[in-house]
């Protein structure tokens, strides 16, 4: 049992520090274009879809830089958690507004509706709450801060 | 249930590094956005409605046309045939498919419209409005009051020919 909690603890954190170095790659590579995707949810001012557009990628890319390195995985994937949390508020409010849009979770060309990224997002905030979990108990080395 | 503020604090230190790393990057970005210099378009918010005509009373009629407004008669051809306002051009609302292209060649697209047909009640003039606006004019006026407020104020009404 311990082993498959373990396999299952390093699985769930490959895969999601992995999904979110993608997701925050594709973003931080063209800002204004997904400044552009932030817009089309229709809920910020102007220049905040900038601020937003900016900064959102790269705290994607460390989150998952830090489950990929097991490095501070617990903290990273509470992150991951929030974030899934609010992406899926703001999902919400898209379907209630009955926009459709494509979501640019993962970059301009990905074409995913809302609703396929509400549902994309619930699987990763279960792998998120899995690794945060199954942190403590299956972690190699029991980490000092956590 | 404590536990989880020391993580809680944690997860909040590395979403605030990744977004000053995200700051750092695209500062000149973030900054031109902020101070409005940024000239490319995002698809925000703000749906844009349709340009609609605007309302003219008799007076600004007046004073537009002899600025050089372009005056416009909505109304069917045998009722502009028995009377218009002076110097109005002939396009009915039922035939402004056919004769677009017509108007299009004697009327460029940035001058001043005014429109008019039989007055209150006439939705001929609006609607021709709305399409003069699809079709590229920009400055697009509709007189509610029509020919017959026109005639009843005692100006010059024209006939076919004049």
């Amino acid at each position: 049992v311990k082993r498959s909690g373990r396999l299952s603890y390093h699985c769930c954190r490959l895969l999601l520090g992995g999904v979110f170095i993608w997701a925050g790659t594709v973003k931080a590579l063209d800002v204004p274009v997904f400044a552009g995707q932030v817009a089309a949810y229709q809920l910020l001012p102007y220049a905040w879809n900038y601020a937003v557009a900016a900064t959102l990628p790269y705290v994607e890319l460390l989150a998952g830089a830090l489950l990929l390195l097991d490095v501070r995985s617990k903290p990273a994937a509470l992150l991951v958690v929030l974030l899934n949390a609010l992406f899926i508020v703001v999902l919400l409010s898209v379907v209630a507004r009955g926009l459709t849009i494509d979501c640019g979770c993962f970059g301009p060309d990905a074409g995913t509706t809302p609703l396929q990224a509400l549902g994309r997002d619930v699987v990763l905030l279960a792998l998120a709450v899995c690794v945060y979990r199954l942190h403590d108990r299956y972690r190699r080395r029991p980490a000092a801060a956590c | 249930m404590n536990r989880i503020y020391p993580i809680l604090r944690e997860a909040l230190l590395i979403a605030l590094v990744g977004m000053l790393a995200g700051l750092a990057v695209n500062h000149r970005l973030v900054l031109d956005a902020f101070a409005g210099r940024l000239t490319g378009s995002l698809p925000v918010a703000a749906p844009t409605n349709p340009p609609l005509p605007q309302p003219v009373l008799l007076e600004e009629v007046r004073e537009l046309a002899a600025a050089g407004a372009v005056l416009v008669d909505a109304r069917d051809t045998p009722l502009f045939a028995g009377g218009h306002l002076p110097g109005a051009a002939s396009l009915p609302l039922g035939e402004f498919e056919a004769r677009l292209d017509d108007f299009q060649r004697q009327v460029t697209a940035t001058r001043t419209i005014i429109i008019y047909c039989n007055g209150y009640g006439c939705e001929d003039s609006f609607d021709l409005g709305l399409r003069l606006l699809a079709a590229g004019y920009q400055d697009v006026r509709v007189f509610e009051g029509g020919f017959p407020e026109w005639r009843d104020a005692g100006l010059p009404v024209a006939t076919e020919g004049q």
